[in-house]
């Protein structure tokens, strides 16, 4: 038995069982942003973790085929963005500008508030890419000497309170233009502002699906610099 | 199928060899997006398998960082020294964000042209 535990089919299963009963719970909720399956399954996962007292690095190790799809799931945002070429030529002014303003504030602005409050360098770099997509925000915040489940986590924050305050934010500043509005909440919280955008609007959910993948681009490419530079 | 799963791998590949060779600060999938990109750019024709594909890995996204964020699991000291903070920059940064890129998006593009397809007040 005890050698059993040490192949990733145990761990692999739990974690898929796990994860799909968050899910269909997701699912009931209407998907709503504080139910995403991530935030119900990963406590769950770590009482059982905790509860069977294995240590970390054996659920990692067993679980690392998932972790490896996410390479391969960034090489392919660029199909969207190809789908989307069309647009980008169109409206490159307002995107670029848009995009860029937007990706600096994020950085700019999640850096700043948690160096009012003392924390360390590898805090800095791991909610410096709170904007990107969670495997860009990990692989960025690794490359930062950040801490990627931590990044991981403030990511997924980011996409909760996104989907979830975009809409009276925005009627509040009058923006009615629905390619502003789902760009905004796609650069500012990625696939789940996309996911919420697109209950909305399809033009919302194209710009917005839009924006997450440009800002991974351009998030990670800022941050690249200025760590060459430091 | 297994053509565009290999088209990944080898993008995704190239970029790590990149990244490696260069020491461009990008993470290797990043650069190989944009491998990807100039690819698809390349190269055109019909790609149906490869947008099934990526289309796939993009709806599994969530269950593909699970395993990370449960290492949260060895972060408590962390969490509850600078959680307050973390907490607090994640909320402003991302309403800032918000409201920026949608002020900026309309600042830009109302002046180039008038606003296309209006929204109903009250929605997103």
């Amino acid at each position: 038995m005890s050698e059993l535990v040490a192949t990733p089919l145990l761990w692999l299963a739990v974690t898929l069982v796990v994860f799909e009963a968050a899910d269909v719970l997701s699912r009931r909720s209407g998907r709503h942003p504080l139910c995403h399956p991530v935030l119900l399954a990963t406590p769950v996962l770590i009482g059982v973790l905790l509860a069977t007292k294995t240590p970390y690095s054996t659920y990692a190790g067993a679980t690392q085929v998932l972790g490896f799809l996410l390479g391969p799931a960034v090489v392919g945002l660029a199909v969207p963005i190809w789908a989307q070429r069309a647009t980008i030529r169109r409206l490159a002014k307002p995107l670029a500008c848009a995009l860029l303003a937007g990706a600096v504030t994020a950085i700019v602005s999640a850096v700043g508030i948690v160096w009012l409050f003392g924390a360390p360098v590898e805090i800095m770099a791991s909610i410096a890419p709170r904007a990107t997509t969670t495997p860009v925000g990990m692989a960025v915040a690794a490359q930062l000497g950040g801490i990627p489940a931590l990044a991981a986590v403030i990511v997924l924050m980011s996409g909760v309170i996104g989907a979830m305050t975009a809409t009276p934010l925005l009627n509040l500043l009058k923006i009615k233009d629905y390619r502003a509005r789902g760009f905004a909440v796609g650069v500012s919280a990625h696939g789940f502002g996309a996911a919420r955008a697109f209950q909305v609007d399809q033009t919302a959910g194209a710009f917005a699906s839009l924006g997450m993948a440009l800002n991974a681009v351009a998030t990670a490419t800022i941050l690249s610099i200025v760590a060459s530079l430091i | 199928m297994i053509g565009a799963i290999a088209l990944l791998l080898v993008c995704q590949l190239a970029g790590e060899v990149i990244h490696r060779l260069t020491g461009l600060p990008l993470p290797g999938s990043v650069i190989g997006m944009v491998l990807l990109l100039a690819w698809l750019a390349f190269v055109p024709r019909e790609r149906l398998t490869l947008t099934q594909v990526t289309g796939w890995l993009t709806a599994h996204l969530s269950i593909m960082f699970v395993p990370a964020a449960v290492g949260l699991m060895e972060e408590g000291a962390i969490l509850s020294r600078y959680g307050l903070g973390i907490l607090v920059a994640v909320v402003v940064s991302t309403l800032l964000t918000l409201a920026v890129t949608a002020l900026v998006f309309r600042a830009v593009a109302g002046r180039e042209e008038e606003p296309e397809p209006e929204a109903e007040e009250g929605a997103s």
